[in-house]
């Protein structure tokens, strides 16, 4: 069960990799936010923790529903072609995050999670999706990309922290979550700002400030 | 208890700038708060190094000499840029720059950054302090953006997002850290206090894989090099008081957080991946800047530059590892704070009397602001490490400390690169300072709160420089005990 859950949770980054447009990027967040609650309550169901569960509430509460709402809504507002602005397009993106996922599993093997067990497969997929995060921020063109990176690197970063300590001491998970919110709400502000005075949130032509 | 003094005021201090409507009033009453905090921080210095560290609340604030070192670094920038504040926010309503309202929204942002500046060494929690840096981040945001510009909204928005990055790589190297401490069989905890007693069983292999996504995390707002690229935009951008915190204390709260993973690796004996690691990075942050420094033209990025050859200079004394070293690189941590304070806000008065960042229209400073330019004179001798100032003695620590260990080739280039920063800052403030009155310049006054915030600084500089010669066996005596926990 726990291990199809994490192949979904893949596969809705995947699509977030090939995805064009903006309205489809915050879908798959949702679906990967979604299956990333999934896998906290099925951990919580087995190991019988009441924190956990309240985890997997915070999880479906900003990650599901509270923030891809504000990111349609200061996409709605600041009304702008729905583009992504790919510098590397969707084929060659779906093949750099294939070989990201090797490198995880790679990387999980040497960090010394056993190979074949669900908790390998856990980290592998956790550490892909961090590294996918990174490369959407570095290869997309609009501003809203590198918010919804963070983001995804965030969610690999939870899927991580569960499947591998257990969960982090439940008051630091619980700020941390405090943290994202309101980093997402100040990074939308600024998306605002700069949609304000430059006209446009196209990262590539931030260049004022150089040497 | 002091510590919740010193993190009680700035909050309540949060809290008035909401209410109290006289924007000048409250610059007094901001000062006097910090002025208390200032207080507050020596006497919890004085108990800790009595005591050797403090625990209260249930063990969720944890004090030892290394976080006390720091909370005062804070209290002593944080008092200077709240003394600055008066005049220079005071001169930018007077030219209408910004309104009253926007003058509070400054102050309430002012003091919940230094907030949550204190509350990094205070808390004993890995997770938590992850908390408090990325609030530091946020916050400040604000902060460097503060004018509105495209410029500032650019630098903004490139700060909040590559320390954003950086800080995410750190809690991934944060829960590294406590995935060791967790397969080791021992209760879950990220409590700082509770994992070093029990560093040497963790698994050194992934310690060793943690510690590098820390360094790179924390070391990205640390600003130490290739990871740099946001300081220079961030600092040349923000107001000038807040490019004084930010110089200051806020890259020193991350080179802070670096150290407490540090000790657990060097605990868990990996002294000399340390030791590699942080050298290797101090270097390159050492090479970079000078670079930047040379072909500078702007003043602001000309002094974020020299934060980054500074930090990297902290970063190889902590690498090096002997108690001299150390001493050196802690001496240097509260040099390099008060004398980029002061460079900050001589170049705040600057900018706003020419209006401009750029060196080559900047010409005569000491005819046109007598004041200002004597002490960014002397501030630039300080800066760049001339006898008798304060950063001086740091740095000749770190490199005897160099010599000791037999890390010629360290101490060679440190030595060399230093010439070099030396000279590209004598030949860029020489024109400035003295050079020939661009036209239409008339000399300026100066209001008396901003030439004290100078005297203040300067005494700290020369003060320090002197004093610590005949104290250097209580540093070292201090250091010693500074890694121990």
């Amino acid at each position: 069960m726990q291990g199809i859950i994490l192949f979904l949770l893949l596969a809705s980054t995947y699509l977030m990799v090939i995805a064009k447009r903006m309205p489809a990027l915050i879908r798959s967040f949702r679906y990967q936010s979604f299956f990333l609650f999934l896998v906290t309550f099925l951990a919580a169901f087995n190991e019988k923790v009441i924190e956990l569960y309240v985890v997997s509430g915070m999880i479906i509460l900003v990650k599901v529903f509270l923030i891809p709402y504000f990111l349609n809504l200061t996409a709605k507002k600041i009304n702008l072609d729905e583009n992504l602005g790919l510098f590397v397009n969707s084929q060659l993106s779906l093949v750099l995050a294939l070989i990201f996922t090797y490198y995880s599993w790679v990387l999980s093997v040497n960090l010394g999670f056993g190979q074949g067990s669900l908790q390998s497969v856990a980290v592998t997929v956790a550490f892909s999706v961090i590294f996918i995060g990174a490369f959407m921020m570095i290869s997309r063109m609009k501003a809203f990309t590198q918010v919804v990176g963070i983001l995804i690197m965030e969610n690999g970063i939870f899927l991580f922290a569960s499947s591998a300590s257990g969960g982090m001491p439940f008051f630091a998970e619980i700020a941390i979550f405090f943290d994202i919110f309101i980093s997402v709400v100040i990074m939308g502000i600024f998306v605002f700002r700069i949609n304000k005075l430059f006209t446009h949130i196209d990262v590539n032509k931030l260049s004022r400030l150089k040497g | 208890m002091a510590i919740f003094i010193i993190l009680g005021i700035p909050l309540l201090l949060a809290a008035g700038a909401l209410i109290i409507k006289r924007e000048r009033l409250f610059g007094v009453i901001n000062c006097l708060g910090y002025f208390v905090v200032l207080c507050f921080s020596i006497a919890i210095f004085k108990e800790t190094v009595l005591a050797g560290h403090i625990r209260v609340l249930f063990n969720f604030i944890y004090l030892d000499l290394l976080s006390v070192v720091f909370i005062l670094v804070t209290a002593i920038v944080a008092i200077a840029a709240a003394l600055y504040s008066i005049a220079y926010i005071g001169k930018d309503i007077e030219q209408k720059i910004i309104s009253g309202k926007k003058a509070r929204f400054y102050y309430l942002l002012f003091n919940l950054f230094c907030f949550s500046m204190f509350c990094v060494p205070a808390v004993n929690n890995l997770g938590m302090l992850w908390v408090a840096i990325e609030m530091t981040t946020l916050i400040s945001a604000f902060l460097v953006g503060f004018y509105n510009s495209k410029e500032s909204v650019e630098a903004a928005w490139k700060y909040i997002i590559i320390c954003s990055v950086g800080i995410t790589f750190a809690l991934l190297g944060t829960i590294l850290f406590s995935y060791a401490f967790s397969i080791s069989g021992l209760s879950k905890s990220l409590n700082w206090s509770d994992m070093v007693p029990v560093a040497h069983v963790l698994d050194k292999n992934i310690l060793k894989i943690a510690f590098i996504f820390i360094l790179v995390g924390y070391g990205t707002k640390a600003g130490l090099a290739p990871m740099h690229t946001w300081l220079p935009d961030a600092h040349s951008q923000a107001v000038a008081p807040i490019s004084a915190l930010l110089s200051g204390v806020l890259l020193k709260t991350a080179v802070y957080a670096i150290l407490r993973f540090g000790i657990i690796i060097i605990k868990s004996g990996e002294l000399t991946y340390f030791t590699h690691l942080m050298i290797l990075f101090g270097v390159v942050s050492l090479v970079i800047s000078s670079g930047f420094i040379l072909i500078q033209k702007d003043l602001k990025r000309l002094l974020a530059y020299s934060s980054i050859e500074h930090i990297g200079i902290i970063s190889i004394g902590f690498g090096l590892g002997s108690p001299l070293a150390i001493a050196g690189a802690i001496l240097h941590v509260f040099n390099h704070a008060v004398t980029k304070s002061l460079m900050f806000f001589g170049a705040g008065n600057i900018v706003s009397v020419y209006k401009k960042h750029n060196m080559n229209s900047i010409r005569g400073v000491i005819k046109v602001m007598p004041f200002t330019g004597i002490m960014m004179l002397l501030g630039v001798f300080a800066l760049t490490g001339f006898p008798p100032f304060s950063i001086f003695i740091s740095e000749i620590m770190i490199i005897m400390a160099a010599f000791n260990n037999s890390s010629y080739f360290i101490a060679v280039l440190l030595l060399l690169f230093l010439a070099v920063i030396f000279s590209a800052f004598i030949f860029h403030f020489g024109k400035m300072l003295f050079g020939n009155l661009p036209k239409g310049m008339k000399i300026v006054g100066e209001p008396l709160s901003g030439k004290f915030v100078f005297l203040f600084l300067s005494f700290l500089i020369c003060g320090v420089g002197i004093v610590l010669i005949f104290k250097y066996k209580d540093l070292l005596w201090l250091s010693q005990r500074l890694l121990q926990g």
